[in-house]
């Protein structure tokens, strides 16, 4: 399950944190996607993965560079091809939210609730414990507290 | 917040097989809404507009070293598009933006902190096949 942050201050000196997604992706993520990214990249923007860099897009079928993918998707792929990094999810949108809360792994921060309806199980880290939460409720709970 | 546009109600441009066709009914227009739906891809082509229309002003990511709170305050009679909001934009440009009378927004993102936003506010992007073109209008957010 994913690692969420709510404090930027939380995230271990070793973790680099990344901010904007749409560059990380375009610079780093995009050249090793491979068979992960497929079925990821239909679920959220309804497009085809055709070659290692292009897209066949939900609009108008056109192929464009993959550097057209949504910035959630971009989002989640670069959590799934970075496990040793924490990015940003405030640009995901419900779709987009849903895949994210699926992964086996990886690391998520928002200072904000960022929950789909339907979720599993996540852990929530600060600097003083790392646990398990698996309510909507009490995730959103744990976003909201001061703590 | 409720208030009528101050620059425009209506927005449409056309780029190749693509059409933007917004008829704005707020000041603030927040379009929020799921992953890959063209919300970029809009802006894009507005911000392609801002060329030749100088009531236009596009911000996203890639000006994210420049001044935004700066520019924005500096704008007047303008509608101000900015993507990636979400990230761009922190709390005190947002209470700017609240009660900016001067320029009309469209903010595409989906926190509405800060800019006093009610449900009149939030949309989403509908996309509609006509054609060969893709049509890009927005409504009231459900």
């Amino acid at each position: 399950m994913i690692t969420i942050f709510k404090n930027k201050n939380d995230i271990p000196q070793d973790m680099e944190y990344v901010e904007w997604n749409d560059i990380y992706f375009n610079q780093n993520t995009a050249a090793g996607l491979d068979d992960r990214a497929e079925k990821i990249i239909k679920i959220i923007d309804g497009a085809e993965l055709i070659s290692k860099y292009k897209i066949c897009s939900k609009f108008n079928h056109i192929v464009l560079d993959v550097d057209r993918l949504s910035a959630g998707c971009k989002t989640v792929l670069n959590i799934v091809y970075n496990p040793d990094k924490v990015f940003c999810i405030k640009e995901c949108g419900g779709n987009a939210l849903e895949v994210l809360y699926g992964l086996a792994s990886g690391n998520a921060y928002s200072d904000y609730a960022l929950i789909p309806f339907e979720m599993n199980g996540v852990n929530v880290q600060t600097a003083s414990y790392k646990k398990e939460i698996m309510d909507y409720e009490e995730l959103k709970e744990w976003w909201c507290s001061d703590e | 917040m409720t208030s009528k546009p101050v620059i425009m109600d209506h927005f449409s441009a056309v780029h190749t097989s693509f059409v933007v066709d917004f008829q704005f009914t707020n000041n603030i227009t927040i379009l929020a809404g799921d992953s890959g739906t063209g919300k970029t891809a809009s802006f894009l082509i507005i911000k392609e507009c801002m060329a030749l229309n100088p009531d236009i002003m596009c911000l996203n990511y890639l000006d994210f070293q420049k001044d935004i709170a700066g520019m924005i305050k500096a704008a007047k009679r303008k509608l101000i598009v900015i993507d990636n909001a979400d990230v761009l934009l922190d709390d005190n440009i947002r209470k700017y933006i609240a009660v900016d009378d001067n320029n009309q927004y469209l903010i595409i993102g989906r926190n509405p902190k800060n800019l006093f936003a009610t449900r009149e506010n939030l949309f989403e992007l509908i996309s509609e096949e006509r054609g060969e073109q893709t049509v890009f209008t927005i409504r009231n957010y459900i």
